[in-house]
């Protein structure tokens, strides 16, 4: 600026000449021009200064939302295993180490497990960091001892990261206050980039002069002057090109910058906003996430040669980054560590200590993206009804999800099991198998896994969500539900008979069993229980199209359903999700829950901004889903689902449904146990022919995942108004427990048959018959 | 064996009369042949089915052999009996009475999201309903509020103290909500118990 004020002092001069001429109209001319160019440069500072205020009041930094985990909650007498609590602690980077000293580690024992907790700021209050001895028994967490000897009820691990949803220059961010930095971070920053920092008021002279010095001796660019405010200006208002008037304008806005704010602002930024590496397509810029991206753990946490890396990368972190170059990285590291020893902040024996150590960098990773995608799509359009893309990428709002990732990994595994038997059982028929699977709590509504294709990495087609395949039996209990709200009992004998229905369009609809045979007059419940096709769409039709609509609308389906008679034989297409939606209305007694995968919503300070709170509506008579239950119950013990019980223990009460569609092009079981619900659908994209059933196929995935997740076994209370009488089961009369053929079945109170069978307890004749035959026997 | 089948019912329904049987689980062992005892409390009428096809069977008399053994494995008939309220764990005593302190001071989302953590931990417990359930009331969420202590009658089947609260509460529920019919009819039913 200083330049362009000096030709007004010669045009003063030149004014004083009295003769006009070339020269003086020159100097005229010059004089108008300078006084232009300084009314210009005078407006340009205030537009600089203006500009300097307000990015750096204002938002400086768009801040992805960040998606988070259900947070594993811990108290005495939980379900949980210490290989799950392992497996919890390694995804949230705890360090396994021999004596968990500081947050964010672990020790392990055989039955024992010392946690050194790193807290979490939740929208309903913090949770502290806790060093806290947890004790296993079995299967269980028994007790959690804190060591202050008290003994917390119940304690929150923080939530896992899961994912972000980015701004489209795929900026990411994990902020850093000054005071959360570890310790030696700013004295090494400081004393490595600019030790004249706390001096100087944005320009340093002297660094200028040394860093001109050095370059010329050396003949070549080996130094830049820049001070960190330069470097922050640099960064954070100004491009990256290197051109004239970048340097010439970042000399005033450092000057500038200084004037507003004091040091510790400007060094909080600046920790922010370092570039310090890159993960493809996106920047890592700043402490906070480069201590996640290079060591997988809070900056917080970071140690003295750690810190000491991260600061050297600031001159080039391509050309020391520590996994391409590390030899490099190691003489830089070292040389920090040198300078803060010769500087005097740390003793010869840390100094000593920190050069030791390896790099101790963690492999690549993803940060997380890409891990969870499936679900992280359901969460996307589920925020995007509420939200603005803008302010999702920007507005650093945290979003807290229900996802269950040990549930999530327990059904992956499952999965990948499953089908790998499947392709070594059924080879190359059971090519290109694509699967889908939903899994929810059904006692709260909260989806906790979600898997949209066999490649569970892969962010494409969410068949969980978009995949609209024909439900087959699924429909079912829909069915056999509408058919007992208008009266029917579970031992109302249908007929298994072949049937024929004319259809609008002239052809004929002639529905056949999956045995190709007819079983002639057969109980309600037996029918449910096998899945036969004929009975139950008798059945259907004479309920009404309507009534079965109806009823499917009422548990939880959405979409215009088509009231055709073969959508009694699941002719129509939903999603595995709307699938769980309908089930869980059945497992939760007749309550419909919206399912939910967002709990709570809040901004980046943890003011909530929306919550997703628990809502139900009872739909159908507790009584009559007790009924219904009682027939799914059945599905797994007698019928097309036995194959469950072969792999999962006796006490769990299992309630589902196999479904197999048309020519078998789709696979599918949704079923329940007391907190676990899933749906699971298997088939190919092409709509090619499956091998097998959904007993064959889906319930396989669904059983193996059953067992690795020890789910609790499904109880429901007998509702009052409900009674189980023993009933004949060939008849469908009233029976005895002592007589053969009895079977219990539950039934609205008063529409139990009256008539009885006998089997001579009547008969006091035959009774001591009975008895002398018992006795010789 | 038949003698020990009468003797087992017998000692089955006198058991199940003597109140609550602690040595019993809520779901009955399978393939177990026990007699069912009547539901203590009311007995609610069940509709009766309107106009409906259901085949009638003739009046033929249908004979059958006595049972000898052990019939395989039918699905469980759920429990019948009264069931004694579950223990509740400390980490749900502690969420329930925070809970209570924070709506006892007004800050009634910060109970809710209490009580969300503990219907997680325990679906099953009334007493997360009852209390959850009252949080929505004073918030003016009357049809919620309502709905969720009717999934705490469902789940406290058996528990007649508990249905009686839970009764009481919904008859508040639609009083404050202004169904003053719906609350009549509910004051009727916590009577009962």
């Amino acid at each position: 600026m200083s330049k362009k004020r000096t030709p007004p002092a010669k045009g003063r001069r030149s004014r004083r000449t009295t003769k006009p001429s070339r020269l003086g109209r020159l100097v005229r001319w010059l004089l108008k021009l300078s006084l232009v160019l300084t009314v210009l440069a005078a407006v340009g500072l205030v537009y600089l200064d203006a500009q300097v205020r307000s990015k750096f009041e204002g938002k400086r930094w768009a801040l992805p939302a960040k998606v988070y985990a259900r947070p594993l909650e811990l108290y005495p007498g939980q379900a949980l295993t210490m290989d799950e609590l392992k497996q919890e602690l390694k995804a949230l980077n705890y360090r396994f180490v021999r004596r968990a000293d500081q947050p964010g580690a672990v020790e392990w024992a055989s039955t024992r497990a010392r946690v050194y907790s790193r807290g979490f700021a939740f929208p309903d209050g913090a949770e502290p960091s806790r060093n806290m001895l947890l004790t296993f028994s079995g299967d269980r967490l028994t007790s959690i001892r804190a060591a202050d000897g008290s003994q917390p009820p119940l304690v929150r691990l923080e939530p896992m990261l899961i994912g972000g949803i980015y701004p489209k220059s795929n900026e990411d961010r994990d902020l850093i206050k000054l005071d959360q930095a570890p310790p030696y971070l700013a004295q090494a920053l400081v004393t490595v980039e600019d030790r004249a920092f706390y001096d100087h008021f944005g320009v340093s002279l002297k660094g200028i002069a040394r860093a001109m010095w050095v370059n010329i001796r050396a003949g070549r660019f080996v130094q830049g002057g820049s001070t960190l405010t330069q470097q922050l200006i640099k960064n954070f208002y100004l491009t990256s090109d290197r051109t004239l008037s970048r340097k010439l304008l970042e000399l005033p806005m450092a000057v500038l910058l200084e004037l507003h704010y004091d040091k510790d602002e400007i060094l909080e930024a600046y920790l922010n906003e370092v570039y310090l590496g890159q993960s493809g397509s996106r920047a890592i810029h700043g402490f906070g996430l480069a201590s996640q991206y290079y060591f997988a753990r809070p900056v917080q946490e970071l140690e003295l040669h750690q810190v000491a890396l991260l600061v050297g990368m600031v001159k080039g972190p391509s050309w020391y980054d520590p996994r391409r170059n590390p030899d490099r990285a190691m003489e830089r590291r070292n040389l920090v560590l040198k300078m803060l020893f010769e500087q005097g902040h740390v003793s010869r024996e840390q100094y000593e200590q920190a050069r030791r150590q390896t790099l101790g960098v963690v492999k690549q990773r993803s940060l997380h993206k890409g891990a969870f995608p499936a679900y992280l799509d359901l969460v996307k359009r589920k925020l995007r009804e509420e939200y603005r893309d803008e302010d999702l990428s920007s507005e650093g709002l945290r979003v807290f999800t229900a996802l269950d990732p040990l549930v999530q990994t327990r059904s992956e595994e499952a999965l990948a099991d499953s089908i790998a038997r499947l392709e070594k059982r059924y080879g190359q028929r059971a090519s290109d198998l694509e699967a889908s699977m939903v899994v929810t709590d059904p006692q709260t509504g909260e989806v906790m896994a979600l898997i949209g294709g066999r490649d569970n990495r892969y962010t494409g087609f969410n068949r969980a969500l978009d995949a609209l395949r024909p439900i087959g039996s699924l429909v079912k209990p829909a069915i056999y539900l509408a058919a007992l709200e208008q009266g029917y009992t579970l031992a109302s004998p249908l007929e298994d008979e072949p049937l024929s229905v004319k259809m609008p369009d002239g052809s004929v609809w002639e529905p056949q069993n999956f045995d190709r045979r007819s079983h002639g007059v057969i109980p309600l419940h037996r029918s449910l229980a096998l899945s036969y096709n004929q009975s139950t769409a008798r059945l259907g039709l004479e309920v009404g199209l309507d009534k079965v609509i109806d009823m499917l609308e009422r548990l939880g389906a959405e979409r215009e359903l088509k009231a055709y008679p073969s959508l009694l034989l699941g002719a129509q297409a939903l999603s595995p999700l709307e699938l769980a939606s309908i089930y869980q209305t059945i497992a939760a007694n007749g309550f419909r829950m919206p399912l939910r995968v967002i709990r709570r919503v809040t901004d980046a300070e943890g003011r909530e901004l929306s919550r997703y709170p628990f809502t139900l509506k009872q739909q159908v008579k507790p009584e009559l889903v007790h009924l219904l239950q009682y027939a799914l119950q059945e599905v797994t013990r007698e019928g097309t689902a036995r194959y469950a019980y072969s792999v999962l223990p006796d006490n769990l009460n299992l309630g589902g449904k196999t479904g197999t569609s048309n020519d078998q092009r789709d696979s599918w079981f949704a079923g329940f146990a007391g907190d676990r619900l899933a749906v699971v659908w298997l088939g190919r994209d092409d709509n090619g022919q499956l091998p097998f059933t959904g007993s064959g196929g889906a319930l396989r995935v669904w059983s193996e995942f059953m067992r690795r997740e020890r789910p609790e076994p499904f109880v429901a209370t007998r509702p009052a108004g409900v009674e189980y009488v023993w009933i004949d089961e060939a008849t469908g009369l009233k029976s005895d427990p002592r007589c053969e053929g009895s079977r219990q079945l539950p039934f609205l109170v008063g529409t139990a048959p009256e008539q009885k069978v006998d089997c001579g307890l009547e008969n006091p004749v035959r009774r001591s018959l009975d008895w002398f035959r018992n006795w010789f026997n | 064996m038949k003698k020990f089948v009468v003797t087992a019912a017998l000692v089955a329904l006198v058991s199940g009369c003597a109140g609550p049987n602690p040595y019993r689980a809520p779901v009955e062992e399978r393939g177990q042949t026990q007699s069912r005892q009547p539901q203590p409390g009311t007995v609610v009428p069940a509709e009766s089915a309107p106009g409906v096809k259901v085949q009638s069977v003739e009046r033929v008399p249908v004979i059958r052999q006595q049972r000898e053994a052990r019939e395989e494995a039918q699905p469980a008939p759920q429990a019948a009996a009264p069931v004694p309220a579950q223990p509740q764990s400390p980490a749900v005593v502690a969420l329930l009475e925070t809970a209570r302190q924070d709506s006892s001071s007004g800050d009634l989302r910060t109970a809710q999201s209490r009580l969300e953590r503990a219907l997680r931990i325990a679906p099953r417990d009334p007493e997360v309903y009852i209390q959850l359930a009252d949080v929505q009331r004073r918030q003016g969420q009357f049809l919620q509020a309502e709905q969720v202590a009717l999934k705490g009658v469902s789940v406290a089947a058996g528990q007649a103290p508990v249905l009686k609260r839970l009764w009481r509460l919904i008859a508040d529920i639609r009083q404050e909500g202004g169904n003053s019919q719906g609350a009549q009819e509910a004051r009727r039913k916590a009577e009962s118990y």
